[in-house]
Parts: C-alpha cells; sequence; structure tokens
C-alpha cells in the first residue's frame, strides 16, 4: 500500500510566480518527486518578495516563495546556455509530467516545446499555463494575478459603488486557476495509466478564472445586464454585511451576519435583546426594500457589543454570523488551530517557518508539507548525483562554467 | 458531448453552493455526475438572480452555471425507502460530495463507514465551513459568513467602513474547486490499489489560503495589513491600483522590482504624449522605484509617488479602457482594464480561442452561453457537457437504467415519496 497518492511521479518543473507552482505543490506534497529548475541568472520574483524571515530580503530568505514550493527538490540550470539545455534533455526520460509557467515563446525559444520534448520522451504530459493561453493575440501578454482579478472581472464587482471599487487582494485569480490545472493534470495522469497516452495541457489563468464568474457571464450574454459593485448588498439574505461591533485594543471589529429566513430574524432580534419585534422589518420582503435602514438598524443594536460573545450567541440561535477576521485573527482561530491547519517547517535558511497546511484531508493518504521549500539550487548535487548519474567533477566543473546557476 | 478524460467514471452530486463546482469540474473532464436532489429540488435553484429576473428552479443563474452538464434525480433521504436507493447508486459510483451538516449522514445510516461498506472504492468528500473539529464545526456558513473568517473581507473596503464581500460570492466555489482537486488525489491511488477514502475540505481555509503572502505577515513582520480601498501594498508600501480612464478604469501599478520596466514604460509612453510632468522623467525621477523594492518607499518619497499617480491618472482620464490595453499589450506594461462583463464578452482573444460555448437547455427552450473549457486538453478536450438539468430529468434512465428498475417499482418509489 502506497503512503502518498502520487508516489513515484516524477515532475520537471519550469513554473515560477503562483499558479504553477502552486499545481505543482499539490503533486509534491501528495509525494510526487518534483523538481524545480530555477536560475540565479532569471529567480523566481517571489523570492524577491516579502514576508522574509526577521524582515529582511535575500533571495532564500523569502516565505511568500516558501509558501508555494514546500516538498519540492530544487535545482538551478541556467536554461539560457545550450548546455543547461541538453542536461534537461537528458533528465527528460525521467519524467511523467514537465510544467511551466513562463509566457509562451520562452520554451520554444529553449527548442523545448512540447513537440519537440514528447518526441524524445513519448507519452509525456505537460502543462504549459500563462495568463492568456498559448494561442491567439493576447498569448504574450505578461502579468501577474492582480492584473489578470481586473481583467477577469473581478474587479469590477467589488466596491461599495462605480465610484468606490475596492477589489480583492493580490493576486485573486492565483488562487483559482491552480485548483483547474491541478484537476486537469491529475486526471491526465491516469488517463496516461489507463491508456497509455500522454498529452499536453494548456490553461489560461484568465479561462479558468471565469469560472468563478460564471453566473455574470451567463447574466450578461443572456440579458446585457452588466454586475457590477453590489456593497454587502444580497437578494436572499437581509440582513446581510459586516456591522461594526466594540473596538477591541483599539483597533475597529466588525461583525458578518447573514439571516436567511424570518425566524431567523426573530431569533436575531431575541438574542441581541431588542423587546419588541420591529413590525417594518418583519417580513424578508420588507428588510430587502430597505436594506438600508436595515443595516442601520442592526448597526446600532451591535455596536458597542462583543463581536466573539455576539458569534456565539447568534450562531446557538440559528444564525449565520462570524467576526472579520485580520490576519493576525486568523493565527488564534481555533477552528483553523482544530483543523492543523498551521505548520512550522525547519528551512535550511530561515529555520523554522511557519507554513499554511492543506486545505482538506484526506483519511487513508493523506498529504502533508513533507519538507521546507529548497533554498536556490539546495538539491543540485543530489539531483544531478544520485538521480541522474552525473559524477562530482562533472557537477563541478557546470557550477564553475555558471551552467549550473 | 462529454470529455473522454474521466469518461466511465460517476459521481453522486448532493452538495450545496458550498461546493456545486466540484461536480461541475467533474462533469467538464467527462464524468457522469449525478445530482441526487430532494424532491422540491436542491436550494441551490433558489439562488437568485434568475434569468430574466424570472424565478423558477431552471433560471437560477447560479443552478445554470454549477450545475451545466449534470443529470439530475429526485430522492427522498429522509424516507428509508430513499436511503435504500441512495444505497443502491452508491454501489455504482465511484466519488460522492456533498456538504451536509455534519453528522447528517451518520445520522441516516450514510456515513462514510456505511458508504466504504457498499463500496470500498468510493471516494466520499465531505465540504465542510470551519472544518470538523473546531468550536464552529457546526456553524451556520452562508457564503460571508466564511469570506469574513477567513479573512478576505477584512482587506477589501476602506478602513472605518465595511469590510466587503465579492458581488459574486466566492468562497464556496473555493471549497467546491478544492474538492475536486483532493476527489482527484483519491482517485489515483484508487484505481492502483481499488481502495477509496474520506475527504475534509475546510471552506474557512480555502479562504486564508486566497491571502497570498499576507497571513504569514504577523508573525515575520510583526503587524497585519488593513484594508485601504484601491491602495494596496504589502505593510510599509502604499500603491494605487486603479485608475479612472475616459470610459471605465484601468489596473496598474507605479512600482519597481519586476514591475520596473513595466512603470518606465509607462513613463515613456506619457512623455511621448507630453504627459509626464518634467520631474518624472529626469534620472531617478521618482526615488521610490528601483530595480530591488517592489513597493516599499521611503516616507519621503511618497509625497511624489502621490503626485506621479495624480499625473497618470489625468493621462487616462483622456484615454479609452480600449486605447489603453491596444497600448498595454504593444508596450508590454503590467496593467489591465478593470473589465466588465461586457468588455469579458467582446474580448478578441476568449474569442479566437472559441472560449464561450452554447448549450441547449432543454425546459428552457433555448441556449445558455456560458463559460467553456477550464483548459485545453490535446487528447482529450474538456468543457461543459450540456446545460444544467431540469428537477429529477433523469429518474427515469437513472432508476430505470442504471438501477434496472422495472417501471412499476419506481411509480412504487414515487407514490410512497421517496422519488
Amino acid at each position: 500500500m502506497r503512503r502518498y497518492a502520487f508516489e513515484g511521479i516524477h515532475v520537471l518543473d519550469f513554473t515560477w510566480y503562483g499558479v504553477g507552482p502552486v499545481t505543482t505543490k499539490y503533486l509534491a506534497d501528495n509525494g510526487a518527486e518534483v523538481i524545480r529548475i530555477e536560475s540565479a541568472a532569471r529567480p523566481d520574483g517571489l523570492r524577491l518578495a516579502p514576508p522574509w524571515k526577521d524582515g529582511k530580503p535575500g533571495i532564500n530568505n523569502s516565505q511568500f516563495f516558501a509558501s508555494y514550493n514546500s516538498s519540492k527538490l530544487g535545482i538551478t540550470l541556467d536554461m539560457s546556455k545550450p548546455r543547461a539545455r541538453e542536461i534537461f534533455i537528458r533528465m527528460l526520460p525521467w519524467a511523467d509530467v514537465v510544467s511551466e509557467s513562463f509566457t509562451p515563446k520562452t520554451l520554444r525559444n529553449w527548442g523545448l516545446d512540447y513537440e519537440r520534448l514528447s518526441t524524445i520522451k513519448p507519452r509525456l504530459i505537460m502543462l504549459s499555463t500563462c495568463m492568456q493561453g498559448q494561442t491567439g493575440p493576447h498569448r504574450d501578454y505578461p502579468g501577474f494575478g492582480n492584473l489578470m482579478a481586473a481583467l477577469s472581472g473581478f474587479y469590477y464587482i467589488a466596491g461599495y459603488s462605480e465610484s468606490e471599487l475596492c477589489p480583492p487582494y493580490g493576486a485573486y485569480t492565483d488562487f483559482i486557476a491552480p485548483r483547474f490545472s491541478a484537476c486537469a493534470l491529475m486526471a491526465a495522469l491516469d488517463y496516461k495509466r489507463r491508456t497509455g497516452k500522454g498529452q499536453y495541457i494548456d490553461m489560461a489563468q484568465y479561462e479558468a478564472a471565469l469560472h468563478n464568474l460564471a453566473p455574470a457571464m451567463i447574466d450578461y450574454f443572456a440579458t446585457g445586464r452588466v454586475l457590477g459593485p453590489q456593497a454587502n448588498r444580497s437578494e436572499r439574505y437581509a440582513p446581510h454585511g459586516a456591522y461594526r461591533c466594540a473596538d477591541e485594543d483599539g483597533h475597529e471589529r466588525w461583525l458578518a451576519i447573514a439571516v436567511a429566513s424570518d425566524d431567523e430574524w426573530a431569533a436575531m432580534l431575541k438574542t441581541l435583546g431588542h423587546p419588541a419585534p420591529e413590525a417594518r422589518f418583519a417580513t424578508m420582503i420588507d428588510r430587502l426594500e430597505n436594506r438600508g435602514a436595515v443595516d442601520e438598524f442592526v448597526g446600532a443594536l451591535v455596536r458597542n457589543r462583543n463581536a466573539e460573545e455576539l458569534t456565539a450567541a447568534l450562531q446557538a440561535a440559528g444564525v449565520g454570523a462570524y467576526p472579520v477576521q485580520n490576519c493576525m485573527d486568523l493565527h488564534r482561530d481555533e477552528n483553523l488551530e482544530a483543523f492543523g491547519f498551521w505548520h512550522w517547517l525547519e528551512h535550511r535558511h530561515m529555520g523554522p517557518s511557519p507554513y499554511e497546511g492543506l486545505q482538506h484531508r484526506m483519511s487513508r493518504t493523506p498529504g502533508e508539507l513533507r519538507r521546507a521549500a529548497p533554498v536556490l539550487g539546495q538539491d543540485n548535487d543530489k539531483v544531478l548525483g544520485e538521480i541522474f548519474g552525473m559524477t562530482a567533477a562533472e557537477i563541478e566543473q557546470l557550477k564553475q562554467d555558471k551552467v549550473i546557476f | 458531448m462529454g470529455s473522454e478524460l474521466l469518461k466511465g467514471f460517476r459521481m453522486l452530486d448532493l452538495a450545496d453552493e458550498k461546493g456545486a463546482l466540484c461536480g461541475k469540474i467533474f462533469a467538464d473532464m467527462g464524468a457522469d455526475v449525478i445530482k441526487v436532489e430532494p424532491p422540491a429540488g436542491c436550494s441551490t435553484r433558489r439562488i437568485p438572480p434568475f434569468l430574466e429576473d424570472i424565478p423558477g428552479p431552471d433560471r437560477g443563474l447560479y443552478a445554470l452555471a454549477y450545475h451545466a452538464g449534470k443529470r439530475s434525480v429526485t430522492l427522498n433521504l429522509a424516507s428509508a425507502d430513499g436511503r435504500a436507493v441512495m444505497a443502491e447508486l452508491v454501489k455504482r459510483a465511484d466519488f460522492i460530495v456533498e456538504s451536509f451538516p455534519l453528522g447528517y449522514l451518520d445520522s441516516i445510516g450514510l456515513g462514510y463507514e456505511r458508504l466504504n461498506e457498499l463500496n470500498p472504492r468510493i471516494i466520499h468528500a465531505s465540504i465542510t465551513p470551519f472544518g470538523d473539529k473546531g468550536p464552529a464545526k457546526d456553524y451556520k456558513a452562508p457564503d460571508i459568513v466564511t469570506w469574513a473568517s477567513g479573512g478576505m473581507m477584512f482587506l477589501m473596503g476602506e478602513e472605518g467602513k465595511p469590510p466587503l464581500q465579492m458581488s459574486q460570492p466566492q468562497a464556496g466555489l473555493h471549497a467546491g474547486a478544492e474538492a475536486a482537486v483532493a476527489s482527484m488525489i483519491a482517485h489515483y491511488p484508487r484505481e492502483i490499489e481499488g481502495i477509496g477514502q474520506h475527504i475534509v475540505v475546510d471552506m474557512q481555509a480555502c479562504v486564508v489560503w486566497t491571502l497570498m503572502n499576507e497571513q504569514a505577515m504577523p508573525l515575520l513582520h510583526g503587524d497585519y495589513l488593513r484594508r485601504s480601498g484601491v491602495f494596496t501594498g504589502a505593510i510599509g508600501g502604499r500603491r494605487k491600483t486603479v485608475f479612472r480612464c475616459k470610459d471605465g478604469f484601468v489596473s496598474g501599478l507605479l512600482a519597481g522590482g519586476a514591475y520596473l520596466p513595466s512603470t518606465n514604460a509607462l513613463i515613456a509612453w506619457m512623455k511621448e504624449e507630453g504627459a509626464a510632468p518634467d520631474w518624472l522623467t529626469k534620472e531617478g525621477g521618482l526615488k521610490s522605484l528601483t530595480p530591488a523594492g517592489f513597493m516599499s518607499a521611503r516616507a519621503e518619497d511618497l509625497k511624489e509617488l502621490d503626485m506621479a499617480e495624480e499625473a497618470l491618472e489625468r493621462f487616462l482620464m483622456g484615454k479609452t479602457k480600449r486605447e489603453i490595453w491596444q497600448n498595454i499589450l504593444k508596450r508590454r506594461i503590467l496593467a489591465a482594464p478593470v473589465a466588465t462583463a461586457a468588455d469579458i464578452a467582446a474580448d478578441t482573444q476568449l474569442k479566437e480561442r472559441e472560449y464561450f460555448v452554447e448549450v441547449e437547455h432543454r425546459g428552457l427552450g433555448r441556449k445558455i452561453t456560458m463559460p467553456g473549457a477550464f483548459a485545453k486538453l490535446s487528447k482529450t478536450p474538456v468543457g461543459p457537457a450540456g446545460a444544467a438539468p431540469q428537477i429529477g430529468e433523469h429518474n427515469r434512465e437513472v432508476y430505470c437504467g442504471l438501477l434496472a428498475m422495472k417501471p412499476e417499482q419506481l411509480a412504487e418509489l414515487r407514490a410512497a415519496g421517496a422519488v
């Protein structure tokens, strides 16, 4: 019986930044041997971004990079050099999967497109993921997930109004696309196991992300209606939003509440100690039609109350509520703790470092963060020597020639 | 219609809005996904808005989007007969995904242990808003509540004003997609060893995962990020990310690091059109922009950064999204229009790649246009296998076909309220 789902699966991984590394992390955390091929000549930009150990920048000091590269091996090859490409071709027969997330012309320029690689390694599965896909007039558009979140419609549906847009934080679509590419990659691995056929996967992050806006796109195509920012408005819950409670430690504290029915509304009033039923807001229709007044009313009821205590009381009464948590709160959240979400792993350069764990748990072959992310070139000797049989002298020469770099 | 990728595998989908996307992804990959609904229809059918704002079980935009390509049967799990039928379905299934309150399936004798007895190959994914162990494990969790618990809500909006949702709720979509990934992870060893397993998906953790690099900030940098409208920034930096233009908005950043060539290209474009103030185009004009510093800026440089952002917005106000987009592509600027559904529908790239597809909805007697393949696979193309089903549309097909019931047995079950 296998301990990990993808034991024995081998991946040569050229991906960088968010979407690609998060995709291959699913394989690595589940036992696949994933070799990330990087180079100091062209480092993964996340290695240069915070948070840093002790707040100090450094190529081996970024938790941003580390978060997406647990359980992987790291080697350095400067692929702009022909000898690095020859070494890669030597490694290729070992691999079940090659993955990359450059703009499309990069691998073509190196002569490493799927057509060529699959001639050398039949049955290869290759994943290419970029912003807009391998074909089409905008295929070479470079960008990050924050820009993709604007381009694929997420910025426009977040805000208090059109003149007050408030986009989601960060590279939002980088946390949508990897689940689609991971599904495709894993299904392709199983398909190959069953049929002997490899294949090429072209995932445009744009096209994956739009699945999270599918209802709005269907609406537009059918009726021409354009979804815009709705603040915290809902068509099925009222009240629905975040309500300010008593400040804590001098900081504002908000409580999210969503009331789904008239019974829940009555339970909420009782819990908040509001004496009489509020006739003007008795039915869902009343509340939906008077959202602003309902928000003010609820806001006044909770304004000086403690958000945690209200959460427990409202939930006990069957009303959906939870404090709006900041990033500090998340580390104190008892539910994330009980699920075993946070992990400290020993990183070669950073020492004990905080990692997010998996967002699911499996009963028989659970994945896990098998080890911390590699420092740049950490596994050069092990991978090139032990797996690919290079001599120590050969590796040393390649280092001197900055092929391993 | 129907991908070859997962052809021959079957998923029973009992998930509500916390997981409907899981079955949708499986249907796109060619699995036979059977939605098992209560006789009155799944609660997701009542999620507004509706097509043309006319309510109806087949008209919800959410249901049209996330049940596309699935089959539907009705089954009353509250009745013993209904549960017996469920057991027969389980024997013929490879996957189950559900999002019931914890303990519900156990209480009706269909918890994982029982499912595993019925079919040791079964992969059972349970989607939970707060995991299955913590103090909130039985909490009610409408989407906005999970959005709040997972930390993304805190970062959207202005300080002093309410934190915000996404106007198309997202938490359940992340959880559903995570359930799809986890089910695929379990699928691989199951096909080799013949044994399935139970999966618990934590929806709150799925939202935390969207916070990018912010979750570790408090531990490593000692503080947490506040929300700041259209401004963004790792702690210590501050950059405007959304600018007005003639007919809408554009997103971009005046930043250093990986953004520096783009920032220089943007300033060069302004200069070409005489829109860049002299100080901005001088060597070292914008002191806060360095190859090393992506977002960091000294406090004394923030004023000039504000001035540069103002100059940029004045420049963009004279141009349309389309003109700006053409220049972004030509000049390799890291920016993008803040696209609306209309912009996306008209996008030439998506057209060239034939992204949007039409599916025929039998119940509505019309075609529905929707997002197509989430990826292009060379040997086994994926994508919507059809429209969303009507309530119980496939009762006869599934019960009399797959389960080989006689028509009179089905009639009996119907009369007993089990189907």
